[in-house]
Parts: structure tokens; C-alpha cells; sequence
């Protein structure tokens, strides 16, 4: 029997907002807010201080007025492109004020120039902000989708700032980078914290335009999602600086498609944006400044030709020198590197921030060995290297034979081999004809002879035209003449080893000394990245002769990124001196941050935990409950689970009600509702007189354990086949389900 | 085990309770068709001893649903057992006009020559279902004689107090539109009927339904189903016993009144006696649900029906369900809440 409510047309959850407008002013002046920060944020690098501000406060006042406005006003009710127009209208108006503001001579010369600069760019920001705004509110409160457009502008903003830091600029945007290290913060947690809180921003947003009503529940939600990604990056680290143009010194399959791992000259696009990204910091323990103006790190060299092309050597009996492994324990290789008097022991820490192929070291690296990593997030292998560097004078290195005399035939052989083209011969001789008598022999001399000539005539650029060439170094060398360092290295090493001078080709990392610019550490960069040939000198060893060419066509200079190498030097210095210096900055600050985030993520990670023991405590405890207890423990299990798959009881519905709602996919759910309703003591029956008499058992377990959880896998059998994979999987995994359960 | 055997006792008697009720509303809804809420509602307050109040406009089978109901009920006293030695009419209809009297409802003294001496005769009033058509076109002296007659179950005339029948139930009707030459009643006097219900036209297939079988209707007359007033009476008691209220649906109950008092849409809530009066009523829609308790359910599909003619709305507030509902919500919740927690 049912009796129709005369009334039931009437919606319970009719709780529309009596007025018109966007939403309530608390709602309404987050937004402002929101979107106000977004305009400053994105104004700040192309305009001045009062520019940014006239952007903001632009921003806020276009939102509060067209929020305040009713929904019938006119400027709500025309078309977007209309609105788009009249938008763009305004700010080309606002754009000829301002113009006509800065060229008027006779306000410059009466209120200066600097003022009328500023007034104009107040003018011109207060009114490209309130026409963006108004055009973001309009479609916001028009369309449906109309939250989409404010949601990209706000996004955009924060992207457009944490941009800067992408690549290994930590410390980068400046504003941000200088603020952390002068209060001894890693910028890093102020970014992130920026992020998290963009991503709240957003949300807020988002759950508003839906005014949702369990907005801090969905924030909170949010919040430990946040906290938790904080905790990923504690643990998993941070990801590295991506590199395209590498030189296959670090080993990874270059991102920018086309690079081959077999041929240097075929090294993916040039691509130029990513060659500030930092890729090594190097602590020198010895003071050492090289004569030459650049710092040669050799990492590995190409030796032996395989028919093609120079490559590394596979032959044991090559290169004893160069050390392909990371050292786990200290390998030495000072044996191999003759004069030893006539070079200096420096003592070098690296750290690489970028996975490599084998370890690098100062020119001629002779000991490796492990270092202790202070910061395994920001580095990803750190080593000591000694280094026997150089300290060669001119007459040391003249009149020298070339090759050793320890060596083999063979191994003569394998260093003197080249392609099978006489040009390089001929061309050779041509060069070297030009000799004083006294120098017609010296190796050195005619080495400097060739490099003197490529520094004269080569052109540096990164435009690669050789690369597909069967000799990419003789498509250069004898045509264009155009290429980059591993042309020139190639080209240079073929046109010794043509002379019969032993020479190979070192790949590495060459920074100019100037960019130590005093410090104890050197930054590499992706653009310090070089190839070289060298030459091997009796009793010498092998020596750099490096074509330096003079015509260029790139601009390869790169900013000198002084403080991030000075933070990176730091950082690897010492983990305890770093923190030292840190603790000095930050003062006797009243509240140790580092242990407050640690504890806050051990809070959040175990108030984690424990929501899901208790989410899975109330789904399993009627398992081993007594079976007067089923009604209350299967019943509260059941609405859990609904809970989690997104049916929940609404407020003020009865209990009858939410079950007729849902059982047309539910049925099951009708049966355990009912069962729990007849079964509830002081519901259903007086549970003073049930207890009184000895037949309260009986009557209060109508069903049995098996009844009950037969009837409860029913329900959720019928779950199973009513719901989305995605809401089963929400279910399974969402820790706070059954805070929503009622 | 003696309240083992009470509820058992108790639930044969809710069972022959049902049976009553079901038969009663298949003797209705044989002669009123589409209307069969509003003859739930009815039987509902003939169970509970209550009246009806029907907002209708006229031709919409008030008095078919009157008459049904009064029919169905025979008198099946013992002679021996009666209260008065005259017999009650299972019916009457009294139309309510501006000139009426007080006596023409409840009776009065005549002189009798042949034993010179005054007797009393009944008026209408004397009737198991009583109809009063039009309540509002009479004067409020036979109003108030009427509702004394409903709220006391007793009549006195010429200082003389005459018992009304136990089973005494009255359908008063009152037209929501024309309102020239009328005496509305005062929201007191509403207080004494447990419904006002608001009728609506009944639906086409319905309607149509109406039209197809009147001929079968007025001439069925051979196979009436019946019930005895003393089925009734027993009945009613075994609901009273054997339906339980719990204290969490009182608790409810009485938040949601406290709760509309303070409302500010409200001019003046309403009365305990409403309170009194629903609780029964609730108890016979559970036996009806086949429920022997009372639940949430209940307590949603009764309080509009009996709260709408008890409160008066401030100016400018129209709709009080929606003011009910708002007001509910928080209480019902609480009494949803109230059946998982441990301690009853």
C-alpha cells in the first residue's frame, strides 16, 4: 500500500541560492583573489611593479563588478564573440592612451618622464586585466564550460613561473631562488609548496563553480593527495635535467629523435634550448687554473676506426687510460700516464646531476674513487677523481717524437689507421709544407700547423650538413668547412694521424676557467659538452691540440649561472657543511622546518594507513561479531560500501527512503535495510521489554550469520555488475569512503 | 516468555487488524475510484479516531467515499450490550447552510402528546460516519455544537448529555474557493480534525474509469462487503497494543514541532494535541504497511497531511511542505542515525 504525497513533486534537495548571482561573497571573493594573484603573477615579467599591481587590482575590480552584477544585465547577455570585441576594443583604446601618455612631451616635462612611463603602463595592465577578466567571468557564468578558460588563465600562471625552474635551474626564478637561499630554504619546498597550493587554487575553483557544498571534505581530500606527492619526491627523487644534444656522453637515447648511439656526427637536432641545463658540479680540493683558458674533462675516447668512423676501442690493448666503469672501489690508472713531473696532482669532487656513461675527470684523470653522496635527490652518482693536469711548457713539447716507444705494432697500427682517402695525406703535407726547416719534422709543430689552419679558416655551427656523408670529416674538411666540434675533432685527428702522428679523439666536457669566476666549484653545462683531438707525444703522453675556429656562426655563449653553481658546490661540498650553512642563514629560526615537514608527511602518510585499517575494519568486523550484532555491523558494512561507490544517504533522508532510491540496481540493498530496521532495537521493537524477557535473542537476530552475509555478497555481486570500472576502483582505493557512510 | 506470548498474541490480533482494514478499503474503493489515497488517509483516521477535514471542489466523491465508508459498517451489537436503545444509523449526511440550527445537528426535545411528556430526538449526528458538507457556510454556534460533538463524542441538550457511538467519524468538506457568505474556522477549531486534505481531480484514466462502470456501481448493491463496528473497535485496539512507537520517532516527532515553532516563516506552530492526536494514526499505517512498528516512513507520508491546518504561515510564506521538509531534515537525520548506534 502506498500513499502518494500530494507534495512529492517538491524536491528535498532543492537548495537553490535565492539570488542570481555567482555564488555566495565568500565564494566570490576567493575567486577575485585567485585569479587577481594569476594576473600579477603573469604581468610581473613584462611590465613594471605599478604595471603588475594595476593588473591585479584591474583583475579584482572587474571580478567583484560583474560578479555583483544580476544575471539580466545587459553585458551579460550578449554573444562572446560581442563581448571579445568589445574586450579587444577597450584594450587597444587603453593601448593608444597610453601610447599618447608616453609620447606627449609637454606631460614629461611637467610631472617627468619616469611618472608618465608609469602612469601609462597603469592604465594600460589596469585594463588588458579587467577586459581578460570580465571576458573569463562572462563565459564562466554563460556557458557550462565556461569555468574551462579561467581554470587554463589560472594554470597558466603558476606553469609560466615554475617553467624557469625546469632543466636543473634550481635556482631559478630568482625571485623565488634568491628569497629561499637567503633564508636557508631548498627552493625546491617552496616550489612545491607553490604548486600544491596552485592545485588547491584550482580546485577551489573548480568545486565552486559547481558550489559544491562539501568543500572542505573535497579540500582536505586534496591535501593529503598533496602531501603525499611531497612524500613521492622525499623518497623517489626528483627527475633529471633532460638533455637532446649530448655527444652520447651520458648514455640516454636523446628525446629529440634521430640520434644515433654509433655515430657522433649523428647526434639528434641541435637543439639549443635545453643547453643551460646543468649537468655536472665539479669541486676542486686543489686550487688549479689551466694555462689555455679551458678545462678539459675527458670522459672517454674514439681511438679505434671500425671501417667507418673513429670509435671507442674495443681492443684491451688501447686507451689503458680511460676508465669506462664507476668506481666502487678506487681505480688507478696513473701507470698509464707518463711525465709525471712534468704535471700536478688536483683533486677533484663530482657530482653528476645527469646519469653518464662512465666517469669523467680532469685532463689526464688517474684515481677514482667513490665520494659520499650528501643529496641523493639532486645527484645521481658522486666520485673523487685525482688528476695529473698538465703543466706543459712549449719546449717541453717540442722537438718530441711522436708515439711511444712501448708500443706495439699493433697497437701503432690501430692509432695511425684512418679512412682509405688520399686527400687527407695530400692536404696534410700542403698544410705542413710551410714549416720552418727546424720544425719540418716536429709532430708538435705540424699538429699546431693543421689546428692553426682549421682555427683560421673552419666555421663553427651547429647546423649538422654532414652527417649522412659516408666521411662526414671529409664532407667537411674538404667543403664547406662549416660544422662543430666533433667535425673539427674528427677532421683535425684524421689530418695527424695522415702525418703519422698517433691521435684520437677525446669526447668530454671543456668549460671556459672563467666560469669559475673565483669559487672552489665549475658548473657543467650541457653546452660545455665538446670533442677534441689529441695527439700522443713520447714521454708526454697524450696531448690536447684543440682547433679553436674563429669565425663562428652560433652565438654558444651561455650566461654564467654563478649562483646556481655556487648552491650546486654547496650542496655537494659536505651534506653536514651545507646544513651548517643553511642553519647559519636561517638564524635561530623558532621552528626547525626540515623536522616539520618530515613529521608532517610521517602524520599524513599514517593517518593514510589508518584510514584504510579502519575502512577495512568496518567492512570485515561482522565476520566475527555475535549474531545479535549482525543487523547493526552488515548493515554499516553495506552502507560503506555504497558509500565508496558513491551512493550515499542524503541529509535528512530517512533511511526507508534512500533504500526505495536505490533499489531499482540495488535490491539487495532493500533486503539488508529492512532486515536492519525490524532488527533495531528502539526502532523497531522496545528494547527494555526485548531484554527483559529470555526470547531477546530470538527476537532481535530475525536472521541468521549466513543470512546476513549471503545477502551482503549479494549486494555487492550486484555492485559489481551495476557500477563503472573507474567508481570500483575508486572504491577499492579511496581511504576516507566511510567518513561518507550515514 | 509472558511477553513472548503477549506479542504473539498480539500479532494474530495485528494480522485480523489488517484483515479488517483491507476489507474495509476494497468496500471503499469499490464505490470510489482514482481516489485511493485519499481512502488510505480516511480509513487511516476512522482507525486512529480522528476526522477528516476534505478541501474538494463539489462532484468529486466526497460523499460516495462518505456513504461507502458508512455502509460497510453494520451495527453488530448484542441488543443487550448497546449504550443507547437507539439504533445508529451506519450514515448521515448533514448539509451545512447559513440558517442552520444547533438542534438540526444534534437533536432536540419534541413534546410528545400521546404521553405528555418531552422525548429527545436524535439528530443526524447519531451515525457511525457522519458527513458535513460545507462546514464553513453555517454559523460558528452550529459549528462549535458540531466540533464538541467531535472532540467529546457526547451531545447535550436541554442540559441533557446524550453519548455519541465509539465508532464515530466524521468527514466535514469545505470549498477552498468560493469564499462569499462563509465562516471560515478559526485555526482552534481546525485543530480537532487529525487530516485536512486537499483533493486534486482524479487522473484521466481513472476518470474515464468512472464514467465506464457507474451504471455497475449503482446497481451492485447484492454483494457488499461488510464489517462490523465491534471488528472495528477491536481492531482499533489491537493496533493501539500491538504497533510500537519508539521513542526515537516521539523524539522526532517532537523536534520537528519545536523546530517549526521557532521557524520564522511560521506565524504559530502547532499544537501538542497534534502531536497526541498523529501518534495512533502512525500505528495504523504501520499495521496497514504490515509493519508492527512505526517508522520514518510513516512519520514522512503523515505530517504534512496532519501539520498543514494546524500552523498558521507568517505573511509572505506559501508553501509549507517545502517549510516542513526544510524543518524535518535535520531531525529525521538524526533519526536515521539513532538505528546503528549501539546503545538503543
Amino acid at each position: 500500500m502506498s500513499i502518494a504525497m500530494n507534495t512529492s513533486s517538491t524536491s528535498i534537495s532543492s537548495t537553490h541560492l535565492s539570488d542570481n548571482r555567482s555564488g555566495r561573497p565568500v565564494h566570490r571573493l576567493i575567486r577575485a583573489l585567485i585569479l587577481a594573484v594569476a594576473c600579477w603573477v603573469l604581468s610581473t615579467p613584462l611590465t613594471t611593479v605599478g604595471g603588475s599591481g594595476a593588473a591585479a587590482l584591474g583583475c579584482l575590480l572587474a571580478c567583484f563588478w560583474i560578479d555583483g552584477q544580476q544575471r539580466s544585465h545587459t553585458l551579460l547577455q550578449l554573444r562572446a564573440p560581442a563581448l571579445i570585441l568589445l574586450a579587444g576594443l577597450l584594450v587597444a583604446f587603453s593601448a593608444y592612451v597610453s601610447t599618447l601618455l608616453t609620447n606627449s612631451t609637454w606631460l614629461a616635462g611637467s610631472i617627468g618622464a619616469l611618472p608618465l612611463y608609469q602612469s601609462a603602463q597603469f592604465v594600460f595592465w589596469f585594463t588588458l586585466a579587467a577586459a581578460i577578466t570580465i571576458t573569463l567571468r562572462h563565459t564562466a557564468r554563460r556557458h557550462a564550460w565556461g569555468a574551462l578558460p579561467e581554470l587554463l588563465f589560472v594554470a597558466s600562471a603558476f606553469v609560466i613561473t615554475l617553467a624557469a625552474h625546469q632543466r636543473g635551474m634550481i635556482d631559478r626564478p630568482y625571485f623565488i631562488g634568491d628569497y629561499a637561499l637567503i633564508r636557508g630554504l631548498d627552493p625546491t619546498s617552496i616550489l612545491m609548496a607553490i604548486g600544491v597550493g596552485a592545485v588547491l587554487a584550482l580546485a577551489v575553483l573548480l568545486m565552486m563553480e559547481n558550489q559544491n557544498r562539501h568543500l572542505p571534505y573535497h579540500v582536505g581530500i586534496l591535501t593529503v593527495l598533496c602531501f603525499s606527492l611531497l612524500f613521492y619526491v622525499q623518497f623517489f627523487g626528483l627527475p633529471s635535467p633532460q638533455l637532446t644534444n649530448d655527444l652520447g656522453l651520458t648514455g640516454q637515447q636523446g628525446s629529440g629523435g634521430g640520434a644515433d648511439p654509433d655515430n657522433p656526427f649523428r647526434d639528434g637536432e641541435n637543439n639549443a634550448s635545453d643547453r643551460e641545463a646543468p649537468v655536472a658540479i665539479v669541486l676542486f680540493r686543489d686550487d688549479y687554473e689551466p694555462s689555455n683558458g679551458a678545462y678539459y674533462f675527458r670522459e672517454s675516447a674514439y681511438s679505434e676506426f671500425n671501417g667507418r668512423l673513429l670509435w671507442t676501442a674495443e681492443n684491451p690493448d688501447l686507451d689503458p687510460d680511460l676508465v669506462s666503469q664507476f668506481p666502487s672501489s678506487p681505480i688507478d690508472v696513473s701507470g698509464e700516464v707518463p711525465a709525471q713531473d712534468k704535471r700536478r696532482s688536483v683533486t677533484t669532487t663530482i657530482g653528476l646531476l645527469t646519469p653518464h656513461r662512465s666517469p669523467f675527470g680532469l685532463d689526464a684523470p688517474v684515481r677514482f674513487e667513490t665520494a659520499p653522496n650528501p643529496n641523493s635527490l639532486r645527484f645521481r652518482q658522486t666520485y673523487t677523481v685525482t688528476s695529473l693536469v698538465p703543466e706543459f711548457e712549449f719546449p717541453d713539447l717540442i722537438g718530441r717524437k711522436a708515439g711511444s716507444p712501448d708500443w706495439t705494432l699493433e697497437q701503432w697500427a690501430e692509432y695511425v689507421q684512418m679512412p682509405d682517402d688520399p686527400r687527407y695525406g695530400e692536404f696534410a703535407r700542403q698544410l705542413t709544407a710551410t714549416l720552418r726547416p727546424e720544425f719540418a719534422d716536429d709532430p708538435y709543430a705540424k699538429a699546431m700547423a693543421v689546428k692553426a689552419w682549421l682555427d683560421e679558416n673552419g666555421i663553427y655551427s651547429l647546423k649538422n650538413e654532414h652527417a649522412y656523408a659516408t666521411d662526414p670529416a671529409a664532407s667537411f674538411l674538404f667543403g664547406d668547412l662549416t660544422g662543430y666540434c666533433v667535425h673539427f675533432a674528427y677532421a683535425a685527428t684524421y689530418l695527424y694521424r695522415s702525418l703519422g702522428i698517433p691521435a684520437r679523439v677525446g669526447v668530454g666536457y671543456s668549460v671556459p676557467s672563467s666560469n669559475r669566476a673565483g669559487g672552489s666549484a665549475l658548473l657543467i653545462q650541457a653546452v660545455n659538452g665538446h670533442a677534441w683531438p689529441e695527439i700522443y707525444l713520447e714521454d708526454m703522453g697524450w696531448v690536447i691540440v684543440d682547433p679553436a675556429p674563429r669565425q663562428t656562426l652560433v652565438d654558444m655563449s651561455v650566461e654564467p649561472q654563478d649562483s646556481l653553481q655556487q648552491l650546486l658546490g654547496d650542496m655537494l661540498r659536505d651534506d653536514a657543511a651545507f646544513q651548517a650553512f643553511l642553519q647559519d642563514r636561517a638564524g635561530n629560526a623558532v621552528i626547525n622546518w626540515a623536522l616539520l615537514t618530515r613529521a608532517l608527511m610521517i602524520l599524513t602518510l599514517s593517518l593514510l594507513a589508518l584510514c584504510w585499517l579502519i575502512k577495512i575494519y568496518r567492512l570485515r568486523c561482522a565476520a566475527w561479531a555475535a549474531e545479535n550484532e549482525q543487523y547493526r555491523l552488515v548493515y554499516r558494512a553495506a552502507l560503506d560500501t555504497l558509500a565508496a561507490h558513491g551512493e550515499r544517504r542524503r541529509f535528512g533522508e530517512t533511511r526507508e527512503a534512500f533504500a526505495r532510491r536505490i533499489s531499482p540496481q540495488l535490491p539487495a540493498f532493500k533486503i539488508i535495510s529492512d532486515w536492519h530496521l525490524a532488527a533495531a532495537p528502539g526502532y523497531a521493537f522496545d528494547a527494555s521489554l526485548a531484554m527483559a524477557g529470555a526470547g531477546s535473542q530470538q527476537r532481535i537476530s530475525g536472521h541468521s550469520k549466513q543470512q546476513w552475509s549471503a545477502q551482503f555478497i549479494e549486494l555487492q555481486t550486484q555492485l559489481q555488475q551495476s557500477k563503472a570500472w573507474w567508481q570500483k576502483t575508486l572504491a577499492v582505493v579511496h581511504p576516507l569512503s566511510w567518513i561518507k557512510s550515514r | 516468555m509472558q511477553v513472548m506470548e503477549a506479542q504473539a498474541t498480539s500479532n494474530t490480533d495485528l494480522d485480523q487488524a489488517r484483515e479488517v482494514l483491507v476489507r474495509l478499503g476494497s468496500a471503499v474503493r469499490a464505490q470510489v475510484l482514482g481516489r485511493d489515497d485519499v481512502i488510505e488517509l480516511a480509513l487511516i483516521a476512522l482507525m486512529a479516531d480522528g476526522h477528516v477535514l476534505l478541501e474538494d471542489f463539489p462532484g468529486s466523491g466526497k460523499t460516495t467515499l462518505a456513504k461507502a465508508l458508512g455502509e460497510a459498517i453494520v451495527d453488530d451489537q448484542q441488543v443487550n450490550t448497546r449504550t443507547s436503545n437507539v439504533p445508529i444509523a451506519p450514515f448521515r449526511r448533514i448539509q451545512f447552510t447559513p440558517d442552520l440550527l444547533p438542534s438540526d445537528v444534534t437533536g432536540s426535545s419534541v413534546f410528545d402528546a400521546s404521553t405528555n411528556s418531552f422525548h429527545f430526538r436524535h439528530g443526524p449526528i447519531f451515525a457511525h460516519v457522519v458527513l458535513a458538507d460545507e462546514i464553513n457556510r453555517t454559523s460558528p454556534k452550529v459549528q462549535s455544537a458540531m466540533l464538541e460533538a467531535m472532540g467529546e463524542k457526547q451531545v447535550t441538550v436541554d442540559n441533557q448529555t446524550y453519548a455519541l457511538d465509539q465508532l464515530f467519524f466524521v468527514i466535514a468538506t469545505q470549498n477552498p474557493l468560493d469564499l462569499v457568505g462563509t465562516y471560515p474556522l478559526p485555526t482552534p477549531q481546525l485543530d480537532r480534525f487529525l487530516f485536512k486534505l486537499t483533493m486534486n481531480h482524479v487522473e484521466r484514466d481513472a476518470e474515464l474509469e468512472v464514467l465506464n462502470t457507474w451504471q455497475q456501481r449503482r446497481d451492485k448493491q447484492s454483494k457488499k462487503i461488510e464489517v462490523g463496528r465491534t471488528e472495528i473497535l477491536q481492531a482499533r485496539h489491537a493496533i493501539d497494543a500491538g504497533v510500537f512507537i519508539s521513542d526515537a520517532i516521539k523524539t522526532a516527532l517532537v523536534d520537528i514541532s519545536r523546530a517549526l515553532r521557532v521557524d520564522e516563516r511560521i506565524l504559530q506552530g502547532n499544537s501538542t494535541r497534534s502531536l497526541v492526536l498523529i501518534l495512533p494514526a502512525l500505528q495504523v499505517l504501520a499495521a496497514m504497511r504490515g509493519r508492527n512498528y512505526v517508522n520514518a516512513d510513516d512519520l514522512e507520508t503523515l505530517l504534512p497531511h496532519v501539520l498543514t491546518h494546524r500552523v498558521e504561515l507568517a505573511p509572505g510564506s506559501s508553501d509549507f511542505v517545502k517549510i516542513l521538509r526544510d524543518n524535518m531534515r535535520a531531525p529525521m537525520d538524526h533519526l536515521a542515525r539513532s538505528t546503528l548506534s549501539q546503545r538503543a
